[in-house]
This record gives structure tokens, sequence and C-alpha cells, in this order.
């Protein structure tokens, strides 16, 4: 007990020195954007009308702390995200948590869709593909994987909107109907939702399966090769039993490990699928964000979001890990 | 029939002695050769390759606006034919056409073509100009500026001997697709080229550094890199691109462009390149060299790095298409790649509006070409790294 408890303090230090290291690349980032958020301000009052001066900009900036230290802000910023507090967006001049809130988490949960869909076919078609002799099989589950390599997200997207507008002639678009779409939560909205995100969640687990089940096949292919197999199906196990007990389960490992980079790579597409399907509800913030309007302030804090979510799942599945295997427990405080 | 039998045995063992005095590169060609996938997949990569390199001259108008035909806008593919109605020809030929917009038609262009009046494909016609070797370097400062003016011509494979042709159609400005398409092809080979070479640069030195040295050297680099692939990288690189000047010219945005998705690329590598070393670190040879009395860069030149270049020169291909499709997605985006410079992003740009959708197809083209780019590339790698692998042939 003793023993895990400090592979759980190692390891929570290794992912808060992550989370440090990250904000301060993503801070030093949003610090090179040329101009800053009290020039950017009154820019737009400007267009508003109202003249202004090098004095107001400098009296914004005193107001908004940009005087300061490029250290010290880093520090305040780190310390505030931590807190869940990101400050005003630069443009919309809207607090950032309340402007992602909702937003966060559809894409969030979205991309966690993807990846259980990804996983739920990978894993049994990566162990028979693994297991199976059936040439045919293998070498079109082989096609089928490349093709998910060579037809990325966004080209599959694009297939499927051009698809549906030359069959039903309407794109299946957006995350909910009209109607649902300021309302507030409720069964009916759900279930609009639902009728609605399976393709984004398809199209995003996409590449992911296909990613997967290389994966899935590899590791199998590595363990069923191994003595303790032989070994135990000398005993007289055999069938889905042996592969189940034995080999699947220390594929299962590092698949578990690797989640959160994977998760990773998942959210990395999510932005480009929800231009091409215009969900505003997720992702797009980001390239709006970036693209169209230069906030550095909303997409320092969606980059840093989305790098906290990915290192509490690294970090989640290595105490899970460590908790069924005590070897995992020893790599790392040795 | 003893003779026959001590021949055969003889050409045995030349074989035997064939195969194990072969080097690496011989043993991964002779396991290469029997993929069938992977032999296609080359093929069609060397063909696609050389239709990239040679897209001047197999194309027959400048991919650029200079090049456009202002009277067949968003004009459908024209496939040239041999025979029709009127009878046959040798020559192949296409139709000469009438376009007309009204308010009948909803201000679309209608084409009307007229299947009597011929236009013969000609071959190796004299056209727009284009150079090899011309290169014109132009960073900030004067001393890093240089010019070669390398070599022009104007011969291209085919034209018509009158107006113009488009096998692919043409796009929203008259610019012909399949011109497009072939310059685009050189573009994403020479952004995946910078790419994963500056990946491979960085990998090899990170990777390197932390397989050889192991211990906290290691796990510190270690840290870093988990840290940087944490970091997720189409949100980064849409940040950083985002800084980059409107005011820039193409080919500067061109290379900073391929430098970025170089500089988030290489945490995979790096990793490769580390268990490479700490694997073949404390292989037997390595060993029998030191207490040979070799030094450690004797190890290194002679021992390490031959027994894992083939590995890594697969990973690079394997790297490859993922930096092609990236540059891809950013400049659908657009954020990667901007006009003049031509690049399957770049030319998708337009294609999510339901105009294109409904009525012109053809601007998917190009889509079809570089799926197959990408999994010529897929195929090679795969093949490469399953002919690389010492073992393979034990596990089947």
């Amino acid at each position: 007990m003793y023993k895990f408890a400090q592979f759980t303090m190692v390891r929570a230090g290794m992912a808060l020195f992550t989370m440090i290291f990250v904000s301060f690349i993503v801070f030093s980032l949003m610090e090179l954007v040329p101009g800053d958020c009290a020039e950017r301000y009154l820019a737009f009052k400007n267009t508003q009308g109202s003249p202004i001066s090098i004095a107001e900009i400098d009296s914004e900036r005193a107001r908004l702390g940009l005087d300061r230290p490029y250290v010290v802000r880093w520090v305040d910023w780190i310390y505030n995200a931590f807190q869940g507090k990101f400050g005003d967006s630069c443009i919309l001049r809207v607090d950032i948590s309340q402007l992602l809130g909702q937003k966060f988490w559809l894409s969030l949960g979205i991309t966690l869709a993807a990846l259980l869909l990804a996983y739920s076919i990978a894993i049994p078609v990566g162990i028979i593909s693994a297991t199976s002799n059936n040439p045919y099989l293998n070498n079109s589950l082989r096609l089928v994987s490349y093709l998910g390599l060579a037809l990325p997200n966004f080209l599959l997207a694009l297939m499927i909107m051009l698809f549906s507008t030359m069959v039903f002639g309407e794109s299946l678009t957006g995350l909910f109907s009209k109607e649902f779409r300021d309302a507030a939560w409720s069964f009916d909205k759900l279930m609009n939702f639902l009728s609605r995100a399976w393709l984004p969640v398809i199209i995003l687990g996409w590449s992911a399966t296909a990613f997967a089940i290389q994966t899935v096949r590899a590791l199998m292919s590595d363990e069923i090769g191994k003595l303790y197999v032989t070994a135990a199906a000398a005993r007289g196990v055999s069938g889905s039993r042996l592969l189940l007990r034995y080999p699947a389960k220390h594929a299962l490992t590092p698949i578990i490990n690797s989640l959160g980079f994977d998760m990773n790579r998942i959210f990395n597409e999510l932005p480009i699928i929800a231009l091409i399907l215009t969900l505003t509800e997720a992702g797009s913030l980001l390239i709006e964000a970036l693209a169209r309007s230069n906030d550095q302030q909303l997409a320092g804090a969606i980059i840093f979001l989305l790098t906290a979510t990915i290192v509490t799942i690294n970090f989640l599945t290595d105490i899970a890990l460590a908790l069924t295997d005590p070897r995992i427990r020893r790599s790392i405080i040795g | 029939m003893s003779e026959i039998k001590t021949i055969d045995s003889q050409k045995d063992q030349k074989l035997k002695e064939a195969y194990f005095t072969a080097g690496q590169g011989q043993l991964i060609w002779a396991r290469f050769k029997k993929q069938k996938a992977a032999m296609v997949g080359a093929f069609v990569l060397i063909f696609l390759i050389l239709s990239g390199i040679f897209a001047p001259f197999l194309t027959p108008y400048d991919p650029t606006i200079a090049g456009r035909n202002d009277t067949y806008l968003n004009g459908a593919p024209q496939i040239p034919k041999f025979c029709d109605e009127n009878g046959c020809s040798f020559r192949p030929f296409i139709y000469s056409f009438e376009r007309s917009r009204s308010i009948a038609t909803n201000f679309r262009w209608i084409t009307e073509i007229n299947r009597d009046e011929r236009r013969y494909v000609e071959f190796f016609v004299e056209g727009s100009e284009y150079k090899y070797f011309n290169f014109n370097v132009d960073l900030p400062g004067d001393i890093l500026d240089f010019r070669i003016p390398g070599l022009t011509f104007n011969t291209h494979l085919f034209g018509v001997d009158e107006g113009m042709i488009h096998i692919f159609g043409t796009d929203a400005t008259g610019k012909d697709i399949f011109s497009r398409t072939l310059h685009a092809i050189n573009t994403s080979l020479a952004v995946g080229t910078i790419g994963v070479f500056i990946a491979f640069v960085l990998a090899l030195a990170i990777g390197g550094l932390s397989g050889y040295y192991g211990g906290w050297i290691d796990s510190s680099l270690q840290m870093l890199t988990d840290a940087v692939r944490t970091i997720p990288g189409i949100p980064l690189f849409m940040a950083i691109a985002a800084f980059i000047p409107d005011t820039w010219s193409a080919e500067m945005r061109f290379f900073v462009i391929s430098m970025i998705l170089g500089l988030i690329g290489w945490p995979t590598l790096a990793r490769r390149v580390r268990t490479h070393l700490l694997t073949e670190r404390n292989q037997e040879y390595v060993l029998a060299a030191q207490l040979c009395g070799a030094s450690a860069g004797h190890v290194i030149r002679r021992h390490l790095l031959p027994s894992f270049t083939s590995y890594i020169i697969v990973d690079l291909i394997i790297t490859f298409p993922y930096m092609v499709l990236s540059e891809t997605a950013l400049s659908f985006i657009g954020l990667g790649l901007k006009d003049p410079v031509n690049s399957l992003g770049v030319m998708l740009q337009s294609v999510t509006n339901a105009d294109v959708m409904l009525n012109y197809q053809w601007y998917f083209i190009p889509v079809v070409v570089f799926i197959m780019l990408v999994l010529a590339f897929v195929f090679v790698g795969d093949g490469l790294r399953d002919a690389a692998d010492p073992y393979g042939d034990a596990g089947k």
C-alpha cells in the first residue's frame, strides 16, 4: 500500500510537471501573437467610432495587468487556469469559462464516444484477425485499416456530405435542430442531440478504429507467440478461454496505457470535422478563435483544457494499471 | 545423375552463401519483392512521384491563375475519344462547346457540346514556360539570397489544336484541375520531405541522446517527449499558423508550415530511435566490439548506426503520409498553404458548399489521386517494415 501511495505521488508530480510545461508553451505562444488584448480591445472600440490614443492603450494595459513582467503573468495565468478561471476573451469580452462551458463538455463527450466506438470495434476485430488464419479475412481487414489511414476523417466527412447531398438532398450538419439549439437541456433535446451526434462520432471514430485495429492486432500477435501461451495450451486450456485469459489480458495493458494519446489524436481532428459538419457547438470554436479573430486568450484556454484532459486520462489509466499490475509501479519508482 | 546432384548442391551452396553474405539492403529487397501488395504500392508510388516531378511537362497548362481558361469556368471534364457516331479517328479528340447562361438557367453556365466540331489532341505541343533546377531563395538578409537560373522548357506532353483541354475539368476560376493535381503531388512531396527531415534530425538527436546515455538524461528527455506528445498537435499548429502574417509570400508560408509540421512530428520518431538504441546497445555484438577494444565512436558508427538505418528509413516512410495529410487538413481549413501554391488542401478549400457538391463533383477527382498516393506510401512502408524485420520470417 505504501508503494502504491508512493507511485501515485510520483505519477501526480509528473502529471503536474507536464501541465506546467505545456502551459508555459501555450502561454509563450499566446505572447507571440502580434498585438495584445489591450490593443485589440481598443482597436475594436475604434471601429465603433471612438478614437484612441497611446495613453488609453497603456491605461488599458495596466487595467488588464499586461504591464507586469512575463513570468509574473505566466504564474498568474496558470494559477487561475488550474482553478478554471481563464479571464475574459479578448475579442468577445465574455468570461471564457462561460463561453466554453457546455461546448467543451459536448466536444469531450463526442471524443470519448468516438474512442469508445473505436475500441469496442477494434478489440474483438483485432483479436480475431490476429488469431485467424483465413487469408481473405486478414487481407480485407488489412485493407480497411489501411484505408482508415489513407482516407483521413475530414475526407471521409466530405465524402459523406457529398453522398448525402446527392442522395438525400440534405446535408447532415449541426448537433441540434434549430428549435433545440438554445433550449435548456431536456429529454427531447437529448434525443435530438443523439439523433445527430452519431455522425461526427462515427467519422471521428473511423481512423481511430483503423489505428486501434492495427495496434490490437500487432500486440495480440506478439503475445500469442509467447511461451506462457504455449504452456497454457499444453495444460489443456483452449479456445476463447485461452485467448481471453492469457494473451488478451496482457495485450490490453499497453492499450489502456495509450488511451490518453489516442484521445489526443481524436481531439486533433475534431476542429476540422466540426468545420465541415458545422458543429458550432463543438471544436469549431477553436478555429473561430484562431483563424478568424486571433483571440489568443480563448485559444490558450482551449488548448490548456485539452491538455489537462489528456494528462488526467493518462494519470488515471496509469493508476488503474498500477492497481492491477505491480510491475508498473516498479517501472517508475524503481 | 550424380553429376546433376552435385551441380544442384553447388547451386544450393551458392544460394546459401549468397544469403549469408548478403548485405542488409539485399536481404530487405529480397523479402520486399515477395510481398505483392507492397510491390504494387511501390510501382504506384514511383509512378506518382515521377508524375509529380515531371508535372510541368505532363500537364498542358500552368496550374496558377496564369493558365486559366476564362471561357470554361467550372467546366466538366473533357474525356478524349477515338470514336463517335461520325466515325473513328486515329487521333483522339474532344468536342467544341458553346456556353451560355441566362435567368432561365439560374445564371449557371450551361455547356452545349457541339458533336460535329472536333478538337484534336496533339502531342508535344509548345505552351507555357516552366523551369527546372531553378532556385530562388529569398531569405531575410542579402547574403542568404541566391539564384540559379536553371533550364527553361515549353514543351508539354499534350494539348489540343484549338482552345484548351481539361481532362479533369476546371474549377471556379477556370484553372485546369489536372494540372493542379499533378503540381499538388509535388507540393505534398516537398512538404513531406522537409517535415520528415526536420522531425528526423530532432528525433535522431533527442532519441539518440536519450537511448545512448540512458539514466537520468533518458528519464528527463522522455518526460519532455511525453509532454510534447500530450499537446494536441493540430490545435497547436493552428495556433502557430494563425500567427503567420498574411503579408508573407506563398513560398515563405510553405517553408514555415513544413517546418512546423516537422517540429510537431518528432516525438513518435524519437521514441522509436530511443527504443532501437536501447535494445541494440545491449546486444552481444556491441559487447563483443567493446571487448575487442573498439572506441565508443567506432561502435556507434560501425555497429549501432548500420544496425538501425533500415528501421529508420522505414519509420521515415511511414511518417511521410501523416505529414502530407496534416498539411492537407490544415490547408483545407485555410490555415496552411494559400493559393498560388497548389496542394490538395488548397484545392479542396471550396468544396464544402452545397453548390459544388451538387453540381461540380469533379472537384473531388484529386482526392482519389491523393488517396492513392497515401495508400501507396502506407503499403510500401508496411512492406518495408515487414521486410526489415530480421525475425519476420521466423514467425510465419
